[in-house]
């Protein structure tokens, strides 16, 4: 199965502000790659692009070594002879076909004989569960119905290559997770190489065996989906990836304050580790998760706080603390005791260092290895 | 790990290799080349005749060498000269010129105070019956405009031009000449074509009219009137300026009724004067009084866009609280019902019925008289060049058969080119060619009929390169007829297609559908409704057309409408009145049953 490969790939409306900046990107072989960012920053038209719906201003795009997109070369594949599957963020169902005829049309067009075009629509229509509908028009279908037709449409024809534009967002969260499951596993199956986008990083996290997060047109990291979430390479990631975001707060000029509290720690932790980066860190992230309350285990960064709130959200509590004027979220996944007003100790063993260009320089791992704390 | 600074623009590959990638891309996808085609196709059908007509009014045409004392074909002012300040330019131009605006305001003053009128009556208050009213009161729009000129002269013919005389007349009551012919009459009977056109825009604006803004003009203490100069009217502005405009581009080219009803009393207005001057075959001051015709027509329009774009911060938006508060009449709902019936018996019942006795009675309406001969006699004696009733011969059969099969043509091609140009506006690939499409297929629109017949006559009349001369050919009918009816059909074409989105069609691509297939089993079968209405549309209005082909067709491409008025040269008034009553009975009827099955408003079809 092949590895998709965009290189340089640039692409602007009409000339005007670029959608999608400089695109380096490969989803290797077999890959199930998610394509994560915030609404508007090109997941759709990257996605466009590689179906051959939309063409670069500029790079290559090719998939193994077939080169679809070249600007530079004037190569070109029309998407009728790419012979990929793409599920339209809006369905885009056909509305004079019945169901059936819907997920039959890739197979017409691809000459294979009525009997199996009949039976190879009808398991794909049984793998989302719509094979009840089948005789119906998308008009008499529920907005789910029509999203999981158009997945059949695509898986109906078998393609190496599956493009999937947010194709799980209109199903309750029960589907939702049978869907994903259902995905995972034709993924497995099937071997084919995914590119799925979406706006849910939790999707992203769970599903992806690799995450690629975009903003305002350009690519900010790829990575394995935890390595991302352990090691997000700049701010934007940081607080984009991992829910309720990471905390970030900014060093201001005087270190002073809660900054200058947990920069002093970092570094009489790991002495001339922050020296040697390109430049000094102007801002130190916390997850919540890893604020913890009580008293700390050993020779952690502690500080004083005062509880504000206490928000109950099942199966985890989320503190909302003021500690040193600055306001901080804690998530506990074992019940807090404390009352608003109430003044705790709160204690971390991990914080992100960030540089002034937004990236980051390096973690501080206390709970990698206690005894001297470790730079990721 | 690539740390993202909000970079620079990204490189841009050299231009030839930019320009080499597009056209690999345009290979691939017809839709650029289509709308080139397309562009260039309308541009020659549209822009190409405008052009021949203003070359022909300043050059010189062959015949008028000795008057000019210039040789013909070179450059000359000589036309308009003769059209604005020589001796005859009185009756050439000036006198047509006031006459088309005496008639234009008394049309929009009779139409819009009746339009207004009744478009209150059915949106606004309790009359009984107002679904039906508001029906039945654009009756009279879909009948040919000239329909009511004939039964006008049934009625008020005097004895001045020849042929028989009217019921009136017949009845020993004469009728002088102002009431028979000319400015007062054309004013009444184009009112009465033209009130509904003022009711749908008014009537559509009444509606849209939040009654809360009303409601709270009236708590903060405004009494009715204040409330009706300070807030309703403002608020009607649009709607009214449009009306008004639009009723006065269309009378302008308008040709049937003072056809009819100006010249005995040689009452010209422009467009007659344009007919007669083609007629008499003064090509040269023909081409002047269209360019007239054209610039007025553009100016109107483009007065109305302005208005329409510079009002649209009026528009109420929402109609969430639009909800329909209706005025009591009270004590009058009935007289105001019997006014609305009054309304559509004058302009619907008297006529008709007026056109189909006619058609029955030797003497006008005089059942006395009763015959049936006009229909079906196998002989009419008196009548030499119509010499049996309109059933038998095959007059009217040849001219049914043209009607269909001309306007037939021509609103399928529309229909087609309207949706296409709507998918290539639509696909976007090709930015500026759609630009381009949506200008030139608009372009018709601002002029009026008589005058882009005028134009086309003088492009096709004769041979130019390898178009040959298309003067009294089918081809030439349903080219003008598709041409002047495309900027309806390319707007619902663009309409239609931008409701649907390219979507399907791209998901159509990625199965793997190469382009036919595409437009056969995905973009046409979904535009079905489209198209039939598209189709429908133009082939009512073409159907009651007159002012377009009228110069168009010859002896052997008579039309229905170009046979009713030869009946009337020819004073054959029952003659004439039955084919109009033909005519008027197969648009009712299509229109009728169009909006049963379509569920489509006249509204969107008022390009009659
Ligand atoms: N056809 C178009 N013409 C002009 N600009 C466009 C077009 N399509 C997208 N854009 C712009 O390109 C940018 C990226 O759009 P895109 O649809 O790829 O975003 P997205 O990441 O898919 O967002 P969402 O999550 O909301 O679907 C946006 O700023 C958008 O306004
Ligand atoms: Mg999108």
């Amino acid at each position: 199965m092949p590895a998709i490969t965009l290189t340089g790939v640039a692409k602007s409306y009409g000339g005007g502000e670029h959608a999608v900046r400089n695109l380096d990107l490969t989803v290797p072989d077999g890959a199930f790659m998610c394509l994560l960012g915030p609404s508007g920053c090109g997941k759709t038209t990257t996605l466009r692009m590689i179906a051959g719906l939309e063409q670069p201003t500029a790079g290559t795009i090719a998939v193994g070594d077939r080169v679809l997109d070249s600007v530079e070369r004037g190569l070109y594949v029309p998407p009728e002879k790419r012979g990929m599957g793409l599920v339209f963020q809006n369905y885009a169902l056909w509305p004079h076909l019945s169901v059936r005829d819907n997920v039959e049309f890739g197979l017409r067009m691809r000459k294979v004989p009525a009997v199996e075009r009949r039976a190879r629509a009808e398991a794909a229509l049984k793998m989302v569960h719509v094979d009840a509908a089948m005789d119906r028009y998308p008009s008499q279908l529920s907005g789910g119905q029509q999203q999981r037709v158009a997945l059949a449409r695509m898986l109906a024809v078998n393609p190496s290559v599956l493009l999937l534009d947010e194709p799980l967002s209109n199903l309750d969260a029960r589907l939702r997770l049978e869907m994903r499951a259902e995905l995972k596993r034709i993924h497995e199956e099937s071997g084919a190489t995914i590119v799925f986008v979406t706006h849910d990083q939790l999707e992203a996290l769970t599903m992806a065996t690799d995450v690629a997060v975009m903003n305002e047109g350009e690519l900010q990291q790829v990575a394995a989906p935890m390595d991302m979430y352990d090691r997000p390479a700049n701010r934007f990631v940081a607080e984009f990836v991992g829910s309720p975001p990471m905390a970030i707060v900014d060093v201001g000029p005087s270190p002073a304050g809660l900054a200058g509290s947990l920069l002093r720690f970092a570094e009489s932790r790991v002495p001339g580790s922050l020296e040697g980066a390109q430049c000094s860190p102007t801002a130190v992230g916390i997850r919540p998760e890893a604020l913890r309350l009580g008293p700390p285990p050993g020779a952690t960064w502690c500080e004083e706080a005062v509880v504000e709130a206490v928000l109950p959200a099942g199966s985890s509590w989320t503190v909302r603390l003021r500690v040193l004027d600055t306001e901080l979220y804690a998530v506990s996944y074992t019940p807090v005791e404390a009352a608003p007003g109430d003044v705790v100790t709160c204690w971390t063993e991990r914080m992100h260092l960030f540089g002034a260009d937004g990236a980051r320089l390096s973690a501080w791992d206390g709970a990698a290895s206690p005894a001297k704390g470790a730079v990721a | 790990m690539a740390v993202v600074t909000k970079a620079e623009t990204p490189p841009r590959p050299p231009r030839s290799r930019r320009l080499l990638y597009r056209l690999r891309v345009l290979r691939h996808d017809p839709t650029a080349a289509l709308g080139l085609i397309l562009v260039v196709v309308l541009g020659y059908l549209v822009v190409a005749p405008l052009v021949a007509v203003l070359s022909d009014a300043f050059r010189l045409q062959y015949g008028d060498d000795v008057h000019a004392g210039q040789a013909a074909g070179e450059w000359t002012g000589y036309y308009l000269w003769r059209v604005f300040r020589s001796q005859i330019s009185g009756l050439l131009f000036w006198q047509p010129l006031l006459n088309t605006l005496v008639v234009a305001l008394g049309t929009v003053l009779f139409a819009l105070v009746l339009g207004g009128g009744m478009a209150w009556l059915v949106t606004r208050t309790n009359v009984p019956g107002r679904k039906w009213l508001a029906g039945a009161l654009v009756v009279p729009y879909m009948l040919p405009s000239w329909t009511f000129s004939l039964a006008w002269l049934t009625l008020f013919k005097n004895e001045r031009a020849g042929g028989q005389v009217g019921f009136l007349q017949a009845q020993g009551v004469h009728t002088p000449d102002w009431l028979a012919y000319g400015a007062l009459p054309i004013i009444v009977t184009l009112g009465l074509h033209y009130y509904p056109f003022v009711l749908l825009l008014v009537g559509n604006a009444l509606r849209r009219i939040d009654a809360q803004l009303v409601d709270s003009a009236r708590i903060l203490g405004a009494p009715q009137r204040t409330v009706v100069r300070r807030i309703v009217i403002p608020l009607m502005l649009p709607a009214l300026s449009s009306a008004v405009l639009l009723v006065v581009g269309r009378v302008l080219g308008t040709f049937g009724t003072p056809y009819v009803l100006g010249l005995p009393a040689d009452f010209r207005v422009l467009s007659t004067g344009l007919f007669q001057s083609i007629r008499d075959r003064s090509t040269g001051v023909a081409s002047v009084l269209a360019t007239v015709i054209v610039v007025i027509g553009v100016v109107i329009v483009l007065a109305d866009t302005r208005m329409t774009r510079e009002h649209r911060r009026f528009v109420t938006v929402g109609g969430k609280g639009g909800m329909d508060r209706l005025s009591d009449l009270r004590r009058v709902r009935w007289p105001a019902f019997a006014l609305g019936l009054v309304v559509f018996g004058v302009s619907v019942l008297v006529p008709v019925l007026t056109l189909l006795l006619s058609t029955v009675t030797r003497t006008p309406l005089d059942l006395s008289t009763f015959t049936l001969d006009y229909w079906l006699a196998e002989r009419l004696p008196g009548a030499v060049g119509f010499p049996h009733g309109v059933f038998r011969g095959s007059e009217l059969w040849a001219a049914a058969w043209n009607s269909l099969r001309i306007v037939g043509l021509a609103s399928v091609i529309c229909a087609v080119a309207g949706l296409l140009v709507g998918y290539v506006v639509v696909r976007g690939t090709a930015p500026r060619v759609a630009f381009f499409l949506r200008q030139v297929s608009f372009l018709p629109y601002l002029v009026p009929g008589i005058a882009f017949a005028a134009a086309s006559l003088s492009l096709f009349a004769v041979a130019r390169g390898p178009i040959p001369a298309l003067y009294g050919t089918t081809f030439l009918l349903i080219l003008v007829m598709a041409v002047t009816h495309l900027p309806y059909s390319s707007r619902s074409g663009i309409a239609a297609m931008t409701q649907l989105g390219r979507e399907p069609e791209e998901a159509a691509q990625i199965a793997g559908a190469p382009w036919f297939q595409r437009m056969g089993r995905i973009i046409f079968p979904i535009q079905k409704g489209a198209l039939v209405t598209g189709i429908v549309l133009p082939f009512i209005s073409g159907l009651k057309e007159l002012s377009i082909v009228v110069m168009l067709t010859t002896t052997g491409t008579e039309l229905l409408t170009t046979l009713s008025i030869g009946l009337v040269d020819y004073g054959y008034t029952q003659l004439a009145n039955a084919v109009v009553l033909v005519i008027a009975l197969v648009s009712f009827t299509m229109t009728y049953l169009t909006q049963r099955l379509t569920k489509s408003s006249l509204a969107s079809g008022l390009g009659g």
